[in-house]
This record gives C-alpha cells, structure tokens and sequence, in this order.
C-alpha cells in the first residue's frame, strides 16, 4: 500500500503532470509562440525540424547544451552558474502547486493561502534572474539587469492585486478552490480584471510593449549577454516556463482551471485537455498583443505602471468588491 | 571680397572662384550671406605637385559655388572656418586625415577616418605617399588610456555603441557618455572600415571607376553610379539621349523606394517594433524583384554607364512595373494608417532627437533629415539632372524635426517615387539608351550631385588627360548628416538613441568610403 502510494506520487511528479511534461509541454508552447508570431509576421516560423518544426525548440535547446560553457572571469561564479537554474527550479516548483488535470502534480500540496505562495516563488524566481544579470560583471547585462528589477517592481503590485479579484469572488487565496469555484468562468464575471491582468501578465512575462529588459538595440543581450551554452539554455528555459506559468495562472483565476464538459471516459483525460486548450488560448493571445506594438521606453512603462496600471487595479478590485451582491447569485 | 580673386564659370558649380589662401574666411562668409539656406557641401583636398589644393564647395540658392585656393605643400595652413559654419567640422578633418592640410583654430582638430596608430606624416591621398610606410607602424599608439579626467567627467559612465553593436548594422564606434540614463555627449569616432575607394579609383580606369563607386553602397548604389558618371559626362560634354535619362530616372526611383523600405523596417526593429519590420522588407522585396526586371540584377544595378545606361527596358516589362507599383501604393496607404495611429510607435519616435530648422542649417545636414527640420532642399528640384526636370513631384517637408518627421519624410517620399516612377513609365521617349564615348577623357574638372535616399551626394572629379582619374571626391550623405546625431542625442534618454541615430538612416559603408 505504502509502495504503491509512492509509486503514483513518483510518476505525478516526475512525468505528468509533473516535470516532463511541463517540460515538453513548454517546449511545445514556445513552438506554439513561435509558429503564431511567425504566421502574424507574414513569415512560415520553424518548419525544419519535425513535422511543421514542432521540435525546434527541444533541437535548439539541445544545441545549446552542446555548445561551450564559459564563465567570465570577473563573474560571481556561483551565482552566474547556479541562478538561472534554481530560477528554472522554482518556476517548475510553482507550476507543480497548479491543479493540471483536477488536481497539483504533488497531490495535497495545495493549502489555503497557496496563491499567495507561488506569486511568491515567482518574485523570488524573478529576483533570482536578476542576479544571474548582475554577477556577470557586463555593463550591459548590469544596465539588463536593472532593468528587471525596475520593471518588476512597478507590475508587481498591480499583478496581485489583480489576482485578488478571482480569490475574493472565490472567498479563498487557495489556487484549487478559485479553480473549483468557477461553475461560470471569472472571465464572465469580472471581465475588466481579465483584461487588465492580460496587460500586466505581459509587463510580467517581459513582452512587446514591455520587453525593455530584452530591447536588445539598447541593452544588446541584457542579463544574457555573457551566458553561453547549457546556461543560456536554462535561462531560455526559464523564460518559456514563465509564459507557460502566466498563462496557466490566467487559466486557474478567470478560466476555470482545468474544469469542463466531460463526455466519456476519465475525468482526468478530460481536465488535462481542457487545462491545455485554455492555456494555449492565452499564449495566443499574449502573442498577438506581442505582434500588435512597439517597445516602450522604461520610462513610459514605468509611468504606465504607476500611474495606470496601479489605479486602475485598485479600481478593479473596489468595482468587484461593490458588484459583488450581483456577482454572487451569478456564481451558483 | 578682397585682392587676388577671380570668379569664372566651369563645370564647378555655377562659379568657381580662385583665390588667395589667406581671404578663404571672407570669401567663405561673404557667400554664406548671399542665402540664410547656404551651407557647405564638401571641402575637396588635391594634390597639385608643388602645392596643396583645397576647395570649398559652397552650397547657396540651391547651387555650388566652388572656392579653391592652393597652399605651399611642406607647411599647408589656413585658417578654420568652423566657427563660421559648424559642419565644415568633419569635412576640414578628413582634408586634414588625408592631405596633412592644418586648419588653424579647428575647435577639435584630430583623426577622423584614420586609425589611431596611423604613422604621423603619411597622408595617403597625397600623390607621393609611400604605401610602403605603413610597414614601418610606431608600436605604441596614441590612444589616451592612462588620461587623467576631470571630475566632473569622471563621474559621467561611457557607453559604447559600436564598433559591433546590435543597434549597427554597420561597424562604426560611438562612445556615448551618460549620466544615469541621460546623454551628455557623444564622441563618433569614424573610419573603422575605411576601403580608400578615392585612392583606389585613381588607379583604374573611368569604365571600371564606375563598377568601383557602385560597390561604395550596396543600397543607393546606381546614386553613386549616376552621380560619378554625370561628373565624368559634365568634363567630356557628352549629352545623354533623353530615353537614356528616363531610365535612368527610374533607376534612381527604385534605389530610394527600396533604400526608404528598408530603413522604415529597421526602424522598427529598433523600437522594438518587430512586426513593422518584417511587413515592410517582405513589401520591399517586389522592389528588389523590378530592380533586377530592368537592370538584370538586384542589388548592385551596374545598370549604368558613361553615356547612357547598359540595358533597354522591354515595352512588355512595363506592365509589369505598374502593377507592382500600385499593389505598393496601396500598402503604403497601410503604413500611413499605423504611422498616424499606432500609440507605441508614436511614442518611441515623437519628440525624440528634434533638430531645430536652425541647427540643421547650421549643421549641413541634407536630404530628409534637413526636411524634416523645415529646410526646403532636394537637388532633385534645385538642380534637376537626369529627367527630374520634366518629371512633375512633390517636394516633402515636415516642420517638427524630431524622429517620427524623419521617417515620416521617407514614408511620404516612397508614395511621390512611385508617382515618379510611373511619369516616367507613361512618358518614356524612344531612341538610343546610350551614346558611345572615348575612353581617354579630356583634361577637366566637374562637380556633380545626387539626391541619394539619404540625401545630398556630392562627387568631384578632375581628369588629367588620360583615362584614369586624376582625383575623384566622394562626399556621401550619411558624412554630413552624423553632426545632427551627435547634435540631438545630448540631453536625450539613452533608450532613445537607437531610434534616433536610425531615423538618420545612416550608412557606413557610405560613411568608410
């Protein structure tokens, strides 16, 4: 009995919904990323390797494990090597708190402030890449760096509280039961929040408008300009499972998680593929705004932060707050 | 304007004034007073034997007025007229780089477009310079490592950009001085792939001179072509037949539809704006596709000769042509919409590095960078060559001179070449294309210019009889317009430095020619 319980928490951990196939399902979002831009672009995107270039990404991450592994000499070695992958670590840490296929990959992990938990991780992931930045003794890995860290403070803040709204219609800052509260998506019920935290999500995932860190006319590589090899592999890496991370978030606050019609068979079935085509609904989307402008300016971003983003998240928590009374009925 | 000068009409302009080395000052001042748009186009060094030659070509009521005057070789001085005229800056720097002329009172006299650790005393457009001592390099170079700074500038942060930089497409060094986020100043440092094509054309023959200045550019190309062909027809009084000129026309139209294109992508790559970039290449590439439809290839046209130009174009190509163009009208109707609408892109590009009508003038810039400050110039209109006399277009200004102007210019100059292009389509005269001329060309001398994409692109050249060149003189756009980059990147944000210096559309290998 002990034997087997062990068993089934190894292969939810280690293989699905754990580690591999978030994973390769990363791997398979970053195709998805790359073949819709591509296609947004007027261009064919990867075509070469498997079919219709599905296995890009894993060949490109392979090829960049391959490749030689320098370190600067005036880098801080342990944190230049270790960062990018204890960053990579906690990202794939806080997916495992997220119901993938009804339930986390580590069953009974979820507890009842986890939400707040796993933003945690990801501050903590985030900061995490900022020093891989820092402790390359680049000017513009530095300036990269810097900029990580400006721009993360000013979403932050608009992030949570935008992640409140889901959790206070829910009444808990547990991610299952936001999840398992939604007989009708909060997309429905609190569509501005929705929108709001698609905007921030994109500050947060350092995309086009706000992909200042990576503005590469400027800044060249930014915190990658020195990483090379298996690092910068990791560091890719880390950058897909945050997308992957955003967009599953969004699936779990305003989506209704992995829930949906089941029409024969296993549950479990059913939730994982609900779980992925809502996911990959919203990395489309990320995408398509991606596509849509240019890069600001820190500058402008950070007063977009600040002065927009920040208001108008409060404001949508207090409209949510006030509508509640004819929320609820709704949520039944 | 004083004893000793003497003003006749040559192939220099519309008048070429010989005086005495000492009155360059007055003479100089005297014309920029004639117009409040005169500037100077280029300053033309020669090696006469015994004396130096210098030549100002002064650019005022749209014409070149040319001022030459001769200096003793072993001690070539003469006053700086820098002060009178900012953007004689780089132009008495790089006659000081290759002649060893000393311009007294230059406020920073120092190599421009030689390296570093280039021997002191060999001037390498000088006819006696020994290629020779270059062997003999001093181990030491004169870079200031060790320099004690002052405190104030010690506290400013260096930032280069280039030699290799994303933002550069091109090699060129600038080193950016920064404090916190804001410019304090920028020093270029120019010539990184400097290829001697001046000295190198002196070595060949007009024919192959021709393919050689093609080669300056790979983008305005058949500008370069044009502008050294119209030079060497200007010294042997050679008439291109009229169809030879239409073609010609359309030539040049393509260069700067498909040059204008190209930097409206790259402008976007810059802000960050990936999209723009790819719909405007993947427009772009029909352009290409017409160039190589009427010259037989796609980038270096080498369409163009002495005397005409190499090719016909087939009557059932014309077809072609027009459709191509209307589908690229339309989309240009497209770029319009997102220019005028799209928030981020107006954002990134408004009120970032604005050059004051004054400044421009001031500084010499030329082509859309000096139209977009408000300065009514195209020697397209001044001084019409080829057919552009006869073809009716639309001179483009803008009055606010920031980034978005610039590229705004270029967005509406690709709908008035296409206009261009279609004229010259439905007016095309028949006859010959080309007329045969001797190799040998007379003893002369010929200014010519060119509204290339980036502007005004100035070319003398002066034959000695033979049929290799005794001196030939690029002045490239991008040369004049980088002071207006240095100027409008102080006290701006360093973010905004890549917009900015792409809005010039700066091109190095025209820079490095």
């Amino acid at each position: 009995m002990e034997m087997a319980l062990d068993l089934e928490l190894i292969f939810r951990v280690l293989v699905f919904p754990g580690f591999t196939f978030i994973l390769f399902f990363t791997l398979f979002c970053d195709w998805v990323e790359r073949k819709v831009e591509a296609r947004m672009q007027n261009r064919v995107g990867p075509a070469v390797a498997g079919p219709a270039g599905i296995l890009q990404p894993l060949a490109d991450f392979v090829k960049l494990l391959t490749k030689e592994d320098i370190v600067p000499r005036d880098a801080k070695k342990l944190v230049f090597k270790f960062a990018p992958i204890i960053s990579f670590s906690f990202m794939v840490f806080a997916l495992c708190f997220l119901p993938i296929d009804g339930a986390s990959a580590i069953p009974g992990a979820g507890f009842a402030g986890d939400l707040v938990f796993i933003m945690a991780l990801v501050t903590v992931a985030n900061f995490l890449l900022f020093l891989s930045g820092w402790a390359s003794a680049n000017p513009y890995s530095a300036i990269g760096s810097a900029r990580v860290l400006t721009q993360f403070l000013g979403y932050d803040i608009p992030l949570f509280l935008l992640a409140l709204t889901p959790a206070f219609l829910a009444k808990s800052l547990s991610i299952a039961a936001i999840a398992a509260n939604q007989y009708l998506p909060f997309i429905l019920l609190a569509p501005w929040a929705f929108v709001l935290f698609i905007i921030t999500l994109q500050a947060e995932l350092e995309k086009d408008p706000f992909d200042i860190p990576h503005a590469e006319s400027e800044v060249v590589g930014g915190l990658e300009t020195e990483y090379c090899g298996g690092k910068l592999a990791f560091l890719h890496l880390t950058r897909d499972v945050q997308i992957v991370f955003g967009a599953a978030l969004v699936v779990e606050l305003f989506l209704g998680g992995p829930y949906g019609p089941v029409f024969f068979g296993l549950p479990v079935f059913w939730y994982s593929l609900w779980f992925i085509i809502k996911l990959l609904a919203v990395v489309v989307i990320t995408e398509y705004v991606t596509c849509l402008f240019a890069r600001l300016r820190i500058d402008q971003v950070l007063t977009a932060n600040w002065k927009i983003l920040l208001p108008l998240s409060v404001l949508s928590l207090t409209l949510t707050v006030a509508m509640a009374t004819w929320i609820y009925p709704l949520m039944v | 304007m004083g004893n000793g000068v003497q003003i006749q009409s040559t192939h220099l302009g519309k008048a070429s004034i010989q005086i005495p080395a000492g009155s360059n000052r007055n003479v100089v001042k005297v014309l920029l007073e004639t117009d409040k748009n005169a500037g100077i186009s280029a300053i033309t060094g020669l090696d006469l034997g015994e004396k130096i030659g210098l030549m100002y070509h002064v650019r005022t009521n749209g014409v070149i007025v040319t001022i030459s005057t001769e200096l003793p070789k072993d001690n070539p001085q003469i006053p700086s007229i820098t002060d009178l005229i900012p953007g004689a800056n780089f132009h008495e720097r790089e006659v000081a780089d290759l002649f060893g002329v000393i311009f007294q009172g230059h406020p920073n006299p120092g190599r421009l477009v030689l390296p570093e650790d280039w021997p002191e005393n060999l001037y390498p457009l000088r006819k006696d310079a020994k290629i020779d001592e270059l062997t003999t390099r001093p181990a030491t170079s004169s870079f200031s490592k060790g320099a004690v700074q002052s405190e104030a500038e010690s506290k400013l942060v260096n930032i280069f950009v280039g030699p290799q930089h994303p933002a550069l497409l091109e090699p060129e060094k600038f080193s950016v001085k920064v404090d916190g986020e804001i410019v304090k100043a920028v020093e270029p440092r120019i010539g990184y792939v400097h290829r001697g094509v001046e000295k190198a054309s002196e070595q060949r023959t007009y024919l192959q001179d021709v393919y050689l200045v093609e080669r300056i550019c790979g983008i305005c190309n058949s500008c370069h072509a044009s502008c050294f062909v119209e030079t060497v027809e200007k010294i042997l009084g050679t008439e291109v037949p009229p169809r030879g000129k239409y073609l010609r026309t359309i030539i040049l139209e393509l260069n700067r539809l498909h040059s204008h294109l190209l930097l409206l992508g790259h402008a976007g790559l810059e802000i960050g704006y990936e999209t723009l970039f790819q719909y405007m290449w993947r427009d772009r590439e029909p352009i290409m596709d017409l160039t190589e439809l009427l010259t037989g290839n796609r980038v270096i046209a080498s369409s163009l000769t002495v005397g005409g130009v190499r090719r016909d174009l087939k009557e059932t190509d014309v077809p072609k042509i027009k459709t191509q163009l209307v589908i690229l009208r339309k989309r240009m109707d497209f770029y319009q919409n997102l220019f005028n609408s799209e928030p981020s892109l107006r954002m990134r590009t408004r009120n970032v590095g604005t050059l004051s009508k004054e400044d421009a003038l001031k500084l010499c810039v030329v082509g859309p960078v000096a139209r977009a400050s408000g300065v009514n110039m195209d020697v397209r209109k001044d001084e019409p060559y080829e057919a552009y006399g006869e073809i009716p277009f639309k001179l483009i200004t803008r009055s606010e001179g920031d980034t978005y102007a610039r590229l705004m210019v270029r967005l509406d100059e690709v709908t008035e070449s296409i206009n261009i292009i279609e004229y010259a389509l439905d007016h095309l005269p028949e006859g010959p294309y080309r007329v045969k001329v001797p190799r040998v060309v007379v003893a002369g001398e010929a200014v010519s210019r060119v509204e290339a994409p980036r502007g005004e692109l100035f070319y003398y050249v002066k034959s000695n009889g033979t049929a290799y060149p005794e001196r030939v003189k690029v002045r490239t756009p991008t040369f004049a317009n980088i002071p207006a980059f240095l100027k409008t990147a102080i006290g701006g944000s360093i973010a905004d430095v890549p917009a900015n210096f792409v809005s010039l559309d700066p091109c190095f290998s025209c820079t490095d020619r």
